[in-house]
């Protein structure tokens, strides 16, 4: 073997080393079949296929996607806990994040996301824009609607929002995608989504 | 680019000299009209800054609001001199930290954080002077040329390192290393020294008072002792000077300031009244980036220095946020009464009355509803006057 094919088979070994989890942790969720989400009781029957990425932005939460990450997410936080934040911490020491109450009120919910975000992505251009009542997994739940730009990123994005507090914890689920094209395409899909949401165990299928 | 208040240094790659390599600078100020860049070096950094710069003046987060903008400028001007302040480019960006920066092109960026902060005019003049110090000075070009220098004496310390016969050799080598990164470090330091002292010099000609640029930085180390208390972490230390401190401490500028102001002298105006007008209309919404900064002890010392003087409605508000926001039973308690001494001022504001039921409710208080029917009535068209009213019924 010459040197370059040792050290080209060397970096491709590294390289599936690294790549290899990730690739291991998305998985496509069938259309149809009930699924529990974010490690909760939680549940989706899809009208369509689904991609779940292997990342979860926090313990209780996991997020889905139809053309990749950034370009169409949906994102399921279930059930998060008293003294809890809404995802995994920035900078625990620098820039902490907000914490979820039981206490809350369903007003609280949007202003406690938009700082989460503020803080998280660095930005001042978050905006909640929209707060309306709804009725979500069988609760009084609020449903918002949201905007903001990542740092560094000229991209607008949009965002919709239903949650409730079910039992003390927070039950969310969010949809973003850039405004040019994705967000009007894919916002039917992520409703249907949020339709089809119930509590209560699902088969499991994972 | 150079900050007012360190960032998080960047990755270290880079050494220095002990002996100061031949400074070649060019001779012509930089602010001069239509300057353009002499060197090689200077070329290629300004190459650099005016690709930020057009990044920026796109970019959504600067604030475009011509009187603001002017006001900065004229701000500027008075401190340094119209004859200078024409080469320079202000953008005002939206970020709640407290800090500005200066790129060597002559591109002065202001976080409105900073214009949160200070307290009159003079000592927005002082920190815009610092920055612009920095580029009448070409520090940038001076620090890159310095980095340079000592990367190259690193690289080369360890190739002898690599190679030394002994482990004595290869030690004085090593320790050669890090005298080079150190001096990086305190070169920059001496940058801000300098940048500082020449502020200075620019208030003494100015109509400010040179005494408040040492204020400045008292409360910037009462305010990060606030949050470092609220997050339960150690106050920095202000005594001593971090290897890797790309600035003079907090206590150490406060120290030298405050001589040389004492030295100089001479008294000035702090332009309250023209500041406070000017940024009368931004305030509340400064304040609020503040508030979502989830620093609780932090913002309500910074809330409590700009009541100092008087408690205004918009102070008062946002105070009721912060304590609303945080929550604890004795928070909300708190917050009612924020909110009430603010609608005593300012009876028009409804988010004070929004805040004032939304309170009560979290503290199963039934008057809230009423406070809330308020605020419906005053906003009919609130972006969550649906979810409002349904908290009413």
């Amino acid at each position: 073997m010459t040197k370059i094919n040792r050290i080209t088979l060397a970096a491709a070994a590294i390289g599936l080393a690294c790549t290899a989890p990730a690739l291991a942790g998305n998985k496509l969720i069938p259309q149809g079949q009930p699924v529990a989400v974010a490690k909760s009781p939680l549940t989706i029957t899809p009208d369509h296929e689904w991609n779940k990425m292997g990342a979860r932005p926090g313990r209780n939460s996991e997020t889905w996607t139809l053309d990749g990450d950034g370009l169409n997410d949906v994102t399921f936080y279930g059930g998060i806990e008293s003294g809890r934040t809404l995802f995994r911490e920035v900078s625990k020491k620098n820039k902490p994040l907000p914490r979820f109450a039981a206490t809350m009120l369903l007003t609280d919910i949007p202003a406690l996301f938009e700082n989460s975000y503020s803080i998280a992505l660095d930005t001042q251009l978050m905006k909640i824009e929209g707060v309306t009542p709804t009725t979500f997994l069988g609760a009084k739940g609020v449903h918002f609607a949201y905007s903001f730009s990542r740092p560094d990123e000229e991209v607008r994005r949009k965002g919709e929002a239903s949650a409730a507090i079910i039992g003390g914890r927070l039950y969310m689920i969010t949809f973003e995608a850039p405004n040019v094209y994705y967000f009007d395409r894919d916002i039917a899909a992520y409703r249907a989504i949020v339709a089809s949401a119930k509590m209560g165990a699902a088969p499991s299928a994972r | 680019m150079r900050w007012l208040v360190p960032l998080a240094a960047a990755a270290l790659l880079s050494g220095t000299t002990p002996a100061e390599a031949k400074d070649v600078m060019p001779v012509l100020p930089p602010y001069a009209g239509a300057y353009q860049p002499q060197t090689v070096d200077e070329r290629g950094l300004w190459m650099v800054a005016d690709e930020t710069e057009r990044a920026m003046r796109d970019s959504k987060t600067v604030i475009h609001d011509a009187a603001l903008n002017q006001y900065v400028r004229d701000v500027v001007c008075r401190a340094v001199g119209t004859d200078r302040c024409t080469g320079v480019r202000i953008y005002i960006v939206r970020q709640a930290a407290f800090n500005a920066s200066m790129a060597p092109n002559g591109m002065m960026v202001v976080y409105t954080g900073l214009l949160l902060r200070v307290r009159n005019e003079a000592e927005l003049a002082a920190v815009l002077g610092h920055e612009f110090a920095h580029f009448e000075l070409r520090h940038g070009l001076r620090g890159y040329k310095h980095e340079r220098t000592a990367s190259d004496i690193f690289a080369w310390a360890g190739v002898l390192a690599a190679g030394a016969q002994t482990y004595g050799t290869a030690r004085t080598y090593q320790s050669v290393q890090i005298s080079a990164v150190g001096s990086v470090y305190s070169y920059n330091r001496d940058l801000e020294r300098q940048a500082d002292f020449l502020s200075m010099q620019y208030l003494k000609s100015s109509p400010y008072d040179p005494n408040c640029f040492g204020d400045i930085w008292t409360r910037a180390m009462d305010e990060a002792d606030a949050t470092a208390r609220g997050r339960k972490q150690r106050s920095k230390r202000y005594d001593r000077v971090a290897f890797f401190a790309t600035h003079p401490t907090d206590l150490e500028r406060t120290l030298y300031l405050r001589q040389a102001a004492t030295e100089m002298g001479k008294k000035g105006e702090d332009d309250q009244d023209r500041f406070s007008a000017a940024l009368a209309q931004w305030r509340p919404q400064f304040l609020a980036d503040q508030l979502k900064l989830n620093d609780f002890e932090g913002t309500d010392y910074l809330i409590g220095e700009l009541g100092r003087a008087h408690w205004t409605a918009d102070l008062l508000f946002s105070r009721g946020e912060l304590y609303r926001m945080r929550g604890n039973p004795r928070d909300l308690v708190s917050a009612t009464t924020f909110y009430r001494d603010a609608i005593a001022q300012d009876p028009a504001n409804a988010e004070a009355y929004r805040g004032l039921g939304l309170a009560q409710l979290r503290s199963r208080d039934a008057a809230g509803g009423d406070a809330l029917k308020k605020y419906l009535a005053m906003r009919p068209d609130a972006p969550d006057a649906a979810m409002i009213s349904t908290l009413v019924q």
